[in-house]
């Protein structure tokens, strides 16, 4: 199995290409053929690093634990400042519906302590909020892991955001996985109102603790140019779910089989450099008289398992003409990936599992993250569905 | 000739959320000089919000307010991204009306760590986009604590209005006007507002601690024979009001109503102040509110012993500074 792009050590996703390594991993693994499996991959990088990186499927969701070089095994020369770094302490509080993901984190490194908040509200409805243990953050470096499922969420958590960087703490960041708004909205009236500019500068007027602006970490946003709705006193972290989305392929049996689709020009500028190694399929919508239908534009899915792969998914159609399309042009297997499985209105529910079978009928798996946790509850045992955790990137990225 | 020192009425052009529509009707039917404006409010699959500004190209360089109401914290984000974009659709000026500023009214700073939301919501508000005419007026009806007033930064001009002279104008029409005391359930209410009533005779009332309880007890002022109202800034649970209500009867008051400015009222509490068409007496002759919290104004309507002032009147001639 050959080794693939590593979470860095420092980690951006603009920086992945010169990880890029060769070495021959040293696999040890324990093949439980009943129904879960393991698999443990050490590889050393450029810098004479050696990281573990684990896959655990059969735990829900799919835990890929990235464990950096620990100091014993970790060479002279590779005592450099970036191993230094990586043992900076951050104080981790989140809101209820991410606890899950915030035990995942926490369990990713020593480093990362999780701290409570009393969530509760006054009989007016309005939020009665305590931050539990609030001198014991001075000092240090505090994140807060939030995720806005509905308006109706924003407003306490928006409290705790304001109030953490202003108890002294040496620096602060906000983990946003899914930065919502701005998904179906078109400017193009004057008159049509930008909920995302709403969302951004609300964000952009968090307070500056010391230790300088406030850290956005977002991944795969859903429109680029996003990033520029923020200000200057919060510096935007921009991360992707892609990596956790070829570690997976690589551990599929037909790894060797696999074509990557996307469903727009759009997808495909955003993600091919990530991954690189796939042969590709670009779709496009095309119009005929009213209607839009999804065509391919380059690619050849014939003899393929064929992964769709987008940022997110709401309704699920798009996705689905998609899968017809590949379908019918002789994809033998269709699966899917989005970092965010939106899924309004149980719209999970017309995505079917294969079971083995034609590609029309079904997938083979539905990738998600657990960055939307309303839907990793929904969707959890149910094939096609399996949920990659981003565990891992975000205890990564709070080491920056 | 007399010089004329009223300014000529400037043309306001009003939107308004939705549960304060008809609060915006009223206000538009107190001058010629305030129109409404409509916004499209819908949402996406996902809950989030899908808005339109109707005449977006008509406002510019017009005066433009709106009409807000944070009941909830689910109402407040659809609301912020209309009150963020308006000002910036090059109008002349910007005027945002929160009759009832929420938050803070129950949350105590005692410790590090509690966190006040009231400030949240400052914090945010402060943050509205300046138009052409500078700062965002932000008009607030009887702020719980008058230190809120200071959560507000230099990019909103907060204008702390009340309703105490709407009040007034209704204890003159009573009856009984002559014999009117006004209570305040806590030396805080009186210092708010007693400079407001300087020609009633007052009551102060307080709270002592009785071993584990609290109690309510007369602190200053003789109640017997009167029909004394009590007048607060607001109302949640009508705790308070109650135990000041039994206090005062217990004192000889022959009547007993109650004002307040917002009727917040939640889970349904107003219920305990209803007439009951049991013979019974009448806890509560009055209990007048005004219609700065949508929900409970529809709720109350017609039930005794609730009357609605409106504060529409007052809001529009607001408009005009």
């Amino acid at each position: 199995m050959s080794a693939t792009t590593p979470p860095p050590a420092l980690p951006s996703s603009q920086n992945t290409s010169n990880k890029l390594l060769n070495s021959i991993p040293i696999l040890s693994q324990s093949f439980n053929r009943k129904k879960d499996y393991s698999i443990r991959c050490e590889f050393e990088n450029n810098n004479s690093q050696r990281w573990t990186v684990g896959c655990v499927s059969g735990t829900d969701p799919i835990h890929i634990i990235l464990k950096p070089p620990s100091f014993p095994m970790a060479s002279a020369t590779a005592l450099s400042s970036s191993t230094v770094k990586n043992a900076k302490r951050v104080c981790l509080f989140y809101c209820n519906e991410m606890k899950d993901l915030a035990e995942r984190i926490a369990s990713q490194s020593d480093a990362i302590e999780l701290r409570s908040i009393t969530w509760r509200t006054f009989e007016d409805g309005f939020p009665n909020l305590f931050i539990s243990n609030a001198h014991g953050i001075r000092g240090q470096h505090v994140a807060f892991l939030a995720s806005f499922s509905s308006p109706g969420v924003i407003f306490e958590q928006l409290s705790v955001i304001y109030a953490l960087p202003k108890l002294f703490v040496s620096s602060f960041t906000l983990v946003l996985p899914f930065f919502p708004t701005g998904t179906s909205e078109r400017m193009e009236d004057e008159g049509d109102v930008a909920t995302a500019f709403t969302l951004a500068r609300i964000l952009s007027n968090t307070p500056v603790p010391r230790g300088g602006p406030t850290s956005l970490v977002i991944f795969d946003i859903h429109a680029l140019q996003e990033r520029f709705y923020f200000g200057d006193n919060i510096l935007p972290c921009f991360e992707s779910g892609i990596p956790l989305l070829l570690n997976r392929l690589q551990q599929l049996p037909d790894s060797d089989n696999i074509s990557l689709a996307f469903p727009d020009d759009g997808a495909w500028k955003r993600f091919h450099k990530q991954l690189q190694h796939f042969p590709m399929i670009v779709c496009a919508k095309v119009r005929e008289g009213d209607q839009r239908i999804v065509r391919i534009k380059e690619g050849d899915p014939a003899g393929r398992h064929v992964v769709i792969v987008d940022d997110l998914v709401q309704s699920g159609g798009t996705l689905t003409e998609c899968q017809k399309v590949l379908a019918r042009h002789g994809a033998q297997k269709i699966s899917a990936y989005v970092t965010h499985g939106i899924f309004p209105n149980r719209s999970w529910q017309r995505f079917n599992h294969d079971k083995g079978g034609s590609p029309e009928n079904g997938m083979t798996y539905f990738w998600i993250t657990d960055s939307c946790p309303r839907t990793v509850k929904e969707v959890k045992d149910k094939k096609p569905f399996e949920v990659l955790s981003l565990a891992a990137p975000i205890a990564a990225a709070l080491q920056i | 000739m007399e010089i004329s020192t009223v300014k000529k009425n400037k043309q306001v052009l009003l939107y308004y959320c939705v549960e304060m529509e008809d609060v915006a009707h009223k206000i538009a039917s107190e001058s010629d000089s305030i129109l409404l404006h409509s916004i499209n409010w819908r949402s996406f699959a996902d809950g989030f919000p899908n808005l339109f500004i109707n005449n977006a190209h008509d406002i510019r360089g017009q005066h433009v307010a709106f009409l807000a109401s944070f009941s909830s914290p689910a109402v407040i984000f659809e609301q912020l991204s209309v009150i963020f974009a308006l000002p910036r659709l090059f109008v002349a000026s910007f005027t945002l009306v929160l009759p009832f500023f929420p938050t803070g009214t129950f949350e105590r700073m005692e410790e590090e760590g509690d966190v006040a939301t009231a400030f949240t919501m400052a914090r945010i508000i402060s943050n509205i986009p300046m138009s052409r005419g500078g700062p965002t007026s932000l008009v607030i009806y009887d702020i719980h604590a008058l230190q809120e007033r200071f959560y507000f930064g230099d990019n909103v001009l907060p204008l702390f209005e009340t309703g105490i002279p709407l009040l007034q104008r209704r204890l003159q029409l009573l009856p009984d006007s002559e014999n009117i005391v006004i209570a305040f359930p806590d030396d805080g209410a009186w210092k708010r507002f007693h400079k407001q009533l300087v020609h009633y005779p007052t009551v102060i009332c307080t709270k002592v601690r009785e071993g584990d309880k609290r109690i309510v007890r007369l602190k200053e002022g003789n109640p017997a024979g009167c029909h004394v109202v009590i007048v607060d800034d607001l109302v949640q649970s009508g705790g308070t009001l109650i135990e000041c209500q039994k206090v005062l009867a217990a004192h000889g008051a022959s009547k007993v109503s109650a004002y307040v400015t917002h009727g917040i009222f939640p889970k349904r509490s107003w219920e305990r102040f209803l007439h009951k068409n049991d013979g019974s007496e009448k806890a509560f002759t009055y209990f007048w509110t005004t219609d700065s919290c949508p929900h409970t104004v529809k709720a109350i309507a017609n039930k005794a012993p609730f009357e609605v002032i409106s504060l529409a009147g007052s809001i529009a001639d607001a408009l005009q500074i």
